[in-house]
């Protein structure tokens, strides 16, 4: 198995990490590119309520996965209404499967995708490649980590793990020559790459940000404009869309467009927003012939009315990874599998089982900065901490288990609780006379590398 | 005002003006903006496609009754002009149009966003490098919440949100326009119809 098949399988967090570790444009990169997210999401709704915002976000997004089933099928009936066919698969191999059979009953040779983390999460690229079709990806990130045969590394962002001199790279190979070191240089010579594939495809592949169930249109948005190429230009649409993703009425996305797009970008909008109810109608100028929605379960049903249901209120802007301490480190694709920070450490094990995803919610520092941004108030400390005590503690080492056991056990008695303390204080005070080298002894050399003990007096 | 209002950035404050914020968002969003009456608005585009150096630009359906004045002051000024909807069926007429003019549902003063329905076709606002789009005054709206209620009941099979140029920031973070749609998004605000253009 290549290691773009499924790195999650067969290897665990801390190698993973090292790994990204390992790179030192990553953990420049981005920080850099996410605090500029973040100021601007802070200078964007200076003005405005924001705490009023988030909570009507998360009401709307409580109140719809509540009732999810009655408004799936308003939903559907209403996509079916706009001469949208309905399809619904009930796990990854089955949403695969549909899309497969659409394009070949379209007689598809060349299929343009815009970015979607639902078609990541189905591995749906290898499975139209496998079946001859010509697969290209639209957003300039995604289209560049197809021609490497990488995996994007940010809900948003997907190459910032990667330099410009690397992208400069790829699209040389693309081109035949190489290419100038100049941002516009590349990107317009990835235009008009992309130009050609949006004019020459038979099916476009979208994933949705929302399905408005009262006027049965499918949402997307972009900055680059790839989304209204990919659902405009060939003669067929297909939109593969997780059945959470649906909102009531379209007030509801009025409250939601600008959550999505400050928290993901900073914007108030995106550049982009189509609003898709149907294919082209009669005595219009353009617009696909067919188009079908395919509403992907892949694990998502089994969280309703559990424990982890506020799992399904994410509306993927990525705002999490951009503020998480342990995210900002090691990047993406430590997590090993689609999604990675906080939401990813939530959902890989809940959708794909605890024995490949479940050390991951052991990757966070439960700091609640997660919390604090996310724009529906999905309380991801807490679902991190019930992940933890569900997984039973799987990410440990033996001896982490043994001290943790022995800890617990001291604690859980008075007498065992003060004459820790005593061991302690002892420590203390053999750290305050010791010489340096000798008070951190082999164990702790490399913790007290960037800390100091408190002084005498507990004053540092 | 909105029950959003003052929660939404999206929204306009109470006592906003619609006008004033929807200059200062489009410029926010690297969008031009200008005001014209009916009369002067010929003048005002052939100007702007000129400068732009547009040869073959296209029309679309939704500048109604004013898009056969436009047609002919273009053909005047030496610019091909066709109809978006004769051309698009043609993939090589599509990849020829520099520029294309369009109309609108409605635009979002709150955002600096313009709407385009089904008659501007749902690729004639974005196939082509320049974008042109002519917002009827009556149909400048104060925010979003009012501007997806207005269209909820339009029945369109597509409405298309736009606020200022295609971009793209994902070579390390540096913004560049035009990515797949127009790198140039002008805003001619109109004080009056299109059909007495």
């Amino acid at each position: 198995m290549s290691r773009s098949d499924d790195p999650l399988v067969g290897t665990g967090f801390r190698d993973r990490s090292r790994a990204q570790l390992g790179q030192p444009f990553l953990r420049q990169a981005i920080p850099r590119a996410t605090d500029h997210t973040i100021a601007a999401l802070h200078d964007r709704f200076a003005d405005v309520d924001v705490a009023a915002l988030r909570e009507r976000g998360r009401r709307i997004r409580a109140e719809t996965i509540r009732d999810l089933d009655a408004h799936l099928e308003t939903l559907v009936a209403a996509f079916e209404r706009n001469g949208i066919t309905v399809h619904r698969a009930a796990d990854a191999e089955a949403a695969r499967g549909r899309i497969r059979s659409i394009c070949s009953a379209a007689g598809a040779r060349r299929v343009v995708k815009v970015k979607s983390m639902a078609t990541e999460e189905i591995r749906l690229n290898p499975a139209l490649a496998a079946d001859g079709l010509e697969v290209v990806e639209t957003d300039l990130g995604e289209y560049v980590v197809h021609l490497d045969d990488d995996r994007p590394s940010h809900i948003i962002a997907p190459i910032i793990h990667k330099t410009r001199q690397e992208v400069r790279q790829s699209l040389s190979r693309v081109a035949g020559r190489e290419l100038p070191d100049d941002t516009a240089e590349l990107t317009g010579f990835a235009r008009g790459q992309l130009r050609d594939a949006f004019l020459s495809a038979d099916v476009g592949i979208s994933g949705a940000n929302f399905g408005v169930a009262e006027s049965g249109t499918v949402v997307l948005l972009t900055n680059e404009g790839n989304g209204r190429m990919c659902t405009s230009l060939p003669r067929v649409h297909i939109a593969l869309m997780g059945i959470e993703r649906v909102l009531p009425t379209l007030d509801d996305l009025a409250v939601m467009l600008p959550l999505l797009a400050g928290s993901g970008t900073g914007q108030l909008l995106t550049s982009y927003v189509s609003m898709i109810s149907g294919p082209r109608r009669e005595g219009e100028p353009d617009g696909p012939e067919e188009m079908h929605v395919v509403l992907l379960d892949n694990g998502r049903r089994a969280l309703l009315g559990g424990p982890f249901e506020e799992a399904l209120h994410c509306i993927r802007c990525g705002a999490c990874q951009n503020v998480c301490p342990v995210y900002r480190q090691v990047g993406g694709h430590a997590y090993g599998w689609v999604y990675g920070g906080p939401i990813g450490a939530v959902l890989t094990p809940l959708f794909r089982g605890f024995d490949d995803g479940g050390e991951l919610p052991q990757a966070s520092t439960l700091c609640g900065a997660c919390d604090d941004i996310c724009p529906v108030k999905i309380p991801l400390h807490d679902l991190l901490l019930k992940l933890r005590r569900v997984g039973g503690g799987r990410a440990a080492t033996r001896r982490e288990r043994a001290a943790a056991t022995f800890w617990a056990f001291l604690w859980s008695s008075g007498v065992g609780y003060r004459a820790s303390i005593a061991v302690g204080r002892l420590g203390l005070t053999l750290a305050r006379v010791l010489p340096a080298r000798l008070r951190r002894g082999p164990v702790l050399a490399r913790w007290a590398a960037g800390r100091g003990l408190p002084g005498r007096g507990g004053r540092p | 005002m909105t029950r959003l209002s003052g929660v939404s950035p999206a929204e306009l404050r109470p006592g906003e003006d619609a006008i004033e914020r929807f200059e200062r968002e489009l410029g926010a969003v690297q969008a031009t903006f200008a005001r014209s009456t009916p009369e002067t608005l010929a003048r005002r585009i052939v100007e702007a496609l000129r400068e732009v150096g547009a040869r073959h630009v296209g029309l679309t359906a939704d500048l109604g009754g004013g898009r056969r004045a436009l047609v002919e002051a273009l053909r005047a000024a030496d610019i091909e002009a066709v109809h978006y909807e004769a051309a698009a069926p043609s993939r090589d007429a599509l990849r020829a149009m520099d520029a294309t003019v369009t109309g609108c549902v409605a635009a979002v003063a709150a955002t600096g966003s313009i709407i385009t329905g089904e008659r501007a076709g749902r690729a004639g606002a974005l196939i082509a490098p320049t974008h042109l789009c002519v917002v009827e005054r009556e149909r400048l709206l104060d925010g979003l919440s009012q501007a997806l209620r207005v269209i909820a009941g339009s029945g369109s099979s597509m409405l298309a949100l736009q606020s200022g140029p295609s971009r793209t920031a994902d070579i390390e973070k540096t913004l560049i326009m035009g990515m797949h749609g127009p790198k140039a998004a002008h805003v001619v605000l109109l004080d009056g119809r299109l059909d007495e253009a």
